[in-house]
């Protein structure tokens, strides 16, 4: 009896994993973690945005134009994570975003701009919230960007141009996955395994959309990349971004 | 959703209230309910701001429901996330329990007390923000964090960013409209090519609409930065006082139940 509600549940799960509409389903929900939390992600993400904003103050001091562009940078961010983009196992999903993101502009402005959009996101679409903005900023804007970032330092010129963008841009998701399971399980620990299995647990969970999605948009991202250097090559050095073959 | 949001946040009854007001009221009514972390104060902050949206600010309750829905994918999958335990040992208190391979997956009253706990929570904290984004216009909001003293740099940052999300997403719906007139989405292939076309497209279209922008910018006298007029909003007295009764309500719910 029991074990067929256990089945049922597991049911569920799939169901919804599989069939769900498109879903930015990592964004930490208003409300979901208790106070404490909330204010010790807010501490952790703080010296990442002034440091951040002291970059792009610097930039803006040095060329009062190049604010539009950081502007539009974000806005860029923001409508590619409306793209619904087909994942391997069937269902789609939406890319962040920030592994492009942090190749392009670099990860502290990208943990300024990132920020941005999930407070945007939040404000316009009803996905994240105020009080977790700290956790999934550190996340999203920081882990995702640096990792992406450091990736694309260490291997350009060294690895093959589109192995390099499609793990920068892979692992940068992978990292962000990682990240939100591992706030969700010290808000929550599991009451019979602790941190370590309330972690295995939401790992699991999000599996199943997050890792398809991180394959589908390292798959994305090198196409973009490709297409930017045939048809943006231009604008790319204009960026000053290092590696990219003009 | 965007459009949506967009749409009613301009078009309700409390768009001329002062935003401090309005967020004041969702602000307050969050802290209240992750603060004292109560299942009956996040399910009568559900009550309360449902209700405020729709019956004080006209918002459709369809509209209502569809915006709290949305995030109801990560809701669902956290909160079974809460309800379910794994370990390698037999659980003692389960009220159920299913053995795959080594592991115990089980259900105990603890996990399903704190996956109702924060379910309410959220839901109450969720529906605050909600009437928040739905009866104010992101232009409000930013004004908001003006007179909190933002930088100015990350204000115009903001404005900029929010003007530039309806160009490019006016962009994107049109190269959108013409891939799939062309068969762009008819495949797994075609789809990522297409969604790659569309991300770099994009991309330099973001870029040059920048260098327009400032292009029309300096032949005006750009000086570096951008200034608006303020806007004036009022205050609405009966807000205040139903504020009251909703922060009075559910302290007094913490407290007592």
């Amino acid at each position: 009896m029991k074990r067929r509600w256990l089945i049922v549940i597991l049911g569920a799960i799939l169901l919804i994993t599989f069939e769900a509409r498109p879903a930015y389903a990592m964004h930490i929900m208003e409300g979901f973690l208790p106070p404490l939390w909330a204010l010790f992600w807010f501490a952790v993400t703080i010296p990442f945005w002034i440091v951040g904003f002291r970059q792009i103050q610097r930039i803006a001091r040095e060329k009062p134009e190049a604010r539009l562009l950081l502007g539009f940078a974000a806005a860029f961010t923001f409508v590619l994570s409306a793209l619904k983009l087909p994942s391997v196992t069937g269902s789609s999903s939406h890319p962040t975003g920030t592994g492009l993101g942090a190749i392009l502009f670099g990860p502290w402005v990208m943990s300024v701009l990132g920020s941005i959009v999930l407070l945007f996101q939040a404000l316009l679409i009803a996905h994240g919230g105020l009080t977790t903005l700290g956790a999934n900023a550190f996340s999203m804007a920081v882990v995702g960007p640096f990792v992406a970032w450091l990736i694309w330092r260490g291997l350009v010129g060294r690895a093959s141009f589109w192995l390099t963008v499609f793990l920068a841009a892979a692992l940068a998701d992978l990292a962000t996955y990682v990240m939100t399971s591992l706030q969700l399980a010290l808000a929550h620990p599991d009451p019979v395994g602790g941190i370590a299995a309330s972690f295995v647990k939401f790992g699991a969970i999000f599996a199943v959309t997050q890792i398809p999605l991180a394959i589908s948009e390292g798959i994305l991202t090198v196409l973009v990349m490709n297409a930017l250097q045939t048809s943006a090559a231009a604008e790319l050095q204009a960026l000053e971004i290092k590696g990219v073959r003009s | 959703m965007l459009r949506v949001i967009d749409r009613y946040a301009f078009a309700n009854r409390l768009r001329a209230v002062d935003p401090a007001q309005k967020g004041g009221i969702a602000l307050g009514v969050i802290l209240l309910c992750v603060a004292l972390d109560r299942p009956i104060v996040g399910l009568m902050a559900l009550l309360w701001m449902v209700g405020m949206t729709v019956g004080y600010g006209r918002i459709p309750m369809r509209i209502v429901v569809t915006v709290l829905g949305a995030e109801s994918v990560f809701l669902a999958l956290s909160v079974i996330g809460l309800v379910v335990s794994i370990g390698f040992e037999y659980p003692d208190q389960a009220q159920l329990a299913l053995s795959l391979g080594p592991i115990w997956v089980s259900v105990s009253n603890e996990s399903l007390q704190t996956a109702l706990h924060v379910l309410s929570r959220t839901l109450g904290a969720a529906s605050a923000l909600n009437f928040l984004i739905l009866t104010t216009p992101l232009v409000d909001l930013i004004e908001l964090l003006r007179r909190l003293r933002m930088p100015a740099l990350v204000i115009e940052l903001m404005m900029l960013t929010y003007r530039a999300i309806f160009i490019l997403l006016e962009t994107l719906e049109q190269m959108t409209v013409a891939q799939t007139a062309r068969l762009g989405y008819a495949s797994w292939r075609a789809t990522m090519r297409s969604s790659a076309l569309l991300g770099s497209q994009l991309f330099i279209a973001a870029f040059r609409r920048s260098q327009a922008l400032e292009l029309a910018l300096t032949a005006r006298g750009f000086s570096g930065d951008l200034r608006v007029l303020p806007l004036t909003y009022v205050a609405d007295r009966r807000l205040w006082w139903i504020a009251g009764l909703i922060v009075m309500s559910l302290t007094l719910a913490g407290w007592l139940v």
